[in-house]
């Protein structure tokens, strides 16, 4: 009786917002998008006029040369922002974690430019990486550099956008501060009683304990980095000499500017394709080097 | 040796403590040279002092009349609102359905919804486009709005469902025996008692609406139902730029998030360490 109580068919009811989604934004979109990917049609045409046109977006992708650019720049920002945020966040968060008075205070400041819009967080950098009368080439000129053009300069613009995002990653400093109060303290103390020094300790005790919290990160920072747009978008716009056209700003421009709307469609495919790969990659290997202390997952 | 390990463990604190103070000053820096600029003239913008000779506290006014800052402000509030309230109630719905219930192929469904948070909005941006526009609500407000209210964010369930798995189930069960129904149960025992989830998401809601880009971008074209973010961009490209009055707008979209973060921080840090406890 109590039981049966809970086994109603009302749950259909509660989900069914939810489902109802699914269908009209999430599955009726992706059949259509990729129909869309093995068709021709520019929009301005009605639906009517969808030409289906077999492989030749994905042929011609192949052949364009600023889909291989896009993919560089992308797959660069990728594979050298991911370590060096998850690094650079590591080590912060380890620090925030020390019991000293006043460390809510570091904790809330280190968050804080990760809740600022990505468009004011542009805004002020542009000003900042500006050459002449930006703070970043003034406080460099102190130490007697003199700094390079930046957002101008297609050989600095790309290395720029990376040195602007570790000023935002607040975010993966919490959730590794949060990993970190998770690791019982006896664990330390065991370690040091068998000898183990300071770097032992971080490479044999902290990092398995928070390796959850790594995999989480890692995934999260691959996920990010391949849909970066909104600073490429307003502080570059994939100049100069498309030195940061960013994957998805190279996708946004065939479908919103050009209107190749079967184009863009097998572009996001292929984005797909690429995340996909990565993170499966990521969780494949995970089972090596993710130690669950799980007890307390049932369901 | 007491005494040799406990200095060196201050001697690392210490050097901890120092990076930590250097590593505020490059956080905060940037947003008081931000502050300090939207207070100059322009002639100071380009000069090399910190702080402005005279502090104009007008280029705020400049600024919120140089753009149509308040119908910015207005569409963004028409926008954020119904999200809102559409996120934060289906959302909850259908975690109570997921926490609670036991139906035929819960555990599928479940899989299927953990499994649209890994799929990149670009697969979903163009199609769902085509078909707003079939419908006519391009550079219209719907877009952004309708679809909140379709169970709120695959993200968003979970982490409901997750404390609404962690409420007592004898409390439900004893209301169900005393004749309340479903939706009374939801509305008036599991609403209430999961109050911090819900406060979560709709902070996270707020950000996400606040902060929105690319949504704006694709579906509003006309200058007078644009979003405050896609003002503020548009003030760059349409104006010979105006250092000083560009700062103070980009200050006062940044200063409402601010605000809601510091008042709200400990349901952010919370929000975020549930959500990482999230198992892959």
């Amino acid at each position: 009786m109590k039981r049966k109580s809970h086994s109603e068919k009302a749950g259909y009811l509660f989900i069914l917002p939810w489902f109802l989604g699914l269908l009209l934004f999430t599955i009726g979109p992706m059949i259509f998008s990729l129909i869309l990917s093995f068709s021709k049609w520019d929009i301005i045409t009605g639906i009517g006029s969808i030409e289906f046109v077999g492989l030749d977006n994905f042929v011609n992708i192949f052949h364009d040369e600023l889909f291989y650019t896009s993919l560089k720049v992308t797959f660069i920002f990728a594979l050298v922002s991911v370590p060096l945020y998850q690094i650079i966040s590591l080590l912060v968060a380890m620090m925030l974690n020390m019991r000293t008075k006043g460390m809510n205070f570091f904790r809330l400041i280190f968050f804080m430019p990760s809740v600022i819009p990505a468009v004011a967080v542009s805004m002020m950098w542009i000003m900042i990486l500006n050459p002449e009368y930006g703070i970043l080439n003034k406080a460099l000129s102190l130490v007697g550099i003199e700094g390079p053009a930046w957002l101008q300069d297609p050989k600095y613009a790309l290395s720029a956008l990376i040195v602007m995002g570790i000023w935002g990653i607040g975010n993966t400093i919490i959730i590794y501060l949060s990993g970190l109060q998770g690791v019982p303290e006896e664990l330390y103390e065991a370690a040091q009683l068998d000898g183990a020094g300071i770097v032992r300790r971080f490479f044999s005790v902290t990092i398995p304990m928070i390796s959850p919290t790594i995999f989480f990160n890692l995934i999260m920072g691959i996920i990010g980095g391949f849909q970066y747009f909104t600073q490429a978008f307003v502080m570059t716009n994939g100049g100069p000499l498309n030195s940061t056209l960013f994957y998805n700003l190279f996708l946004y421009n065939k479908a919103f500017k050009t209107y190749e709307m079967g184009y863009a469609s097998a572009l996001s495919w292929i984005l797909f394709a690429i995340i996909l790969i990565f993170t499966l990659i990521v969780i494949r290997t995970s089972s090596a080097w993710v130690y669950y202390n799980g007890d307390d997952d049932k369901d | 040796m007491n005494i040799q390990t406990s200095f060196r463990k201050n001697f690392a604190k210490l050097i901890a403590l120092l990076i930590l103070i250097g590593g505020s000053l490059i956080v905060l820096v940037p947003l008081l040279w931000t502050v300090s600029t939207s207070l100059k003239t322009p002639g100071e913008v380009f000069g090399d002092n910190f702080f402005p000779e005279v502090w104009k506290w007008s280029n705020y006014n400049d600024a919120v009349n140089a753009i149509p800052f308040f119908t910015f402000l207005k569409n963004t509030l028409i926008v954020l609102v119904p999200v809102l309230i559409g996120t934060v109630f289906s959302s909850a719905l259908c975690a109570y359905g997921f926490a609670r219930f036991k139906f035929k192929g819960k555990r599928w469904l479940f899989l299927v919804l953990l499994a649209t948070m890994m799929l990149p909005g670009q697969v979903t941006m163009i199609p769902m486009f085509i078909m707003f526009k079939e419908v006519g609500w391009v550079d219209t407000f719907w877009p952004l709005i309708i679809p909140s209210f379709f169970g709120g964010g695959a993200f968003n369930i979970f982490l409901i469902r997750q404390f609404m798995r962690g409420i007592p189930r004898d409390l439900d069960e004893a209301a169900f025996m005393d004749g309340a129904n479903r939706w009374q149960i939801f509305s008036k025992i599991m609403l209430p008692l999961s109050k911090p989830p819900l406060v979560a998401v709709g902070i996270f809601t707020f950000m996400g609406v606040w902060n929105d880009f690319q949504g704006p971008l694709i579906y509003l074209n006309s200058t007078e139902k644009y979003t405050l973010a896609l003002g503020l961009s548009m003030f760059k490209g349409l104006y010979n730029i105006e250092w000083n009055m560009l700062m103070a707008a980009t200050i006062l979209i940044m200063l409402p998030v601010l605000i809601v973060f510091f008042v709200a921080q400990k349901y952010f840090i919370e929000g975020i360490s549930i959500s990482s406890a999230m198992k892959g």
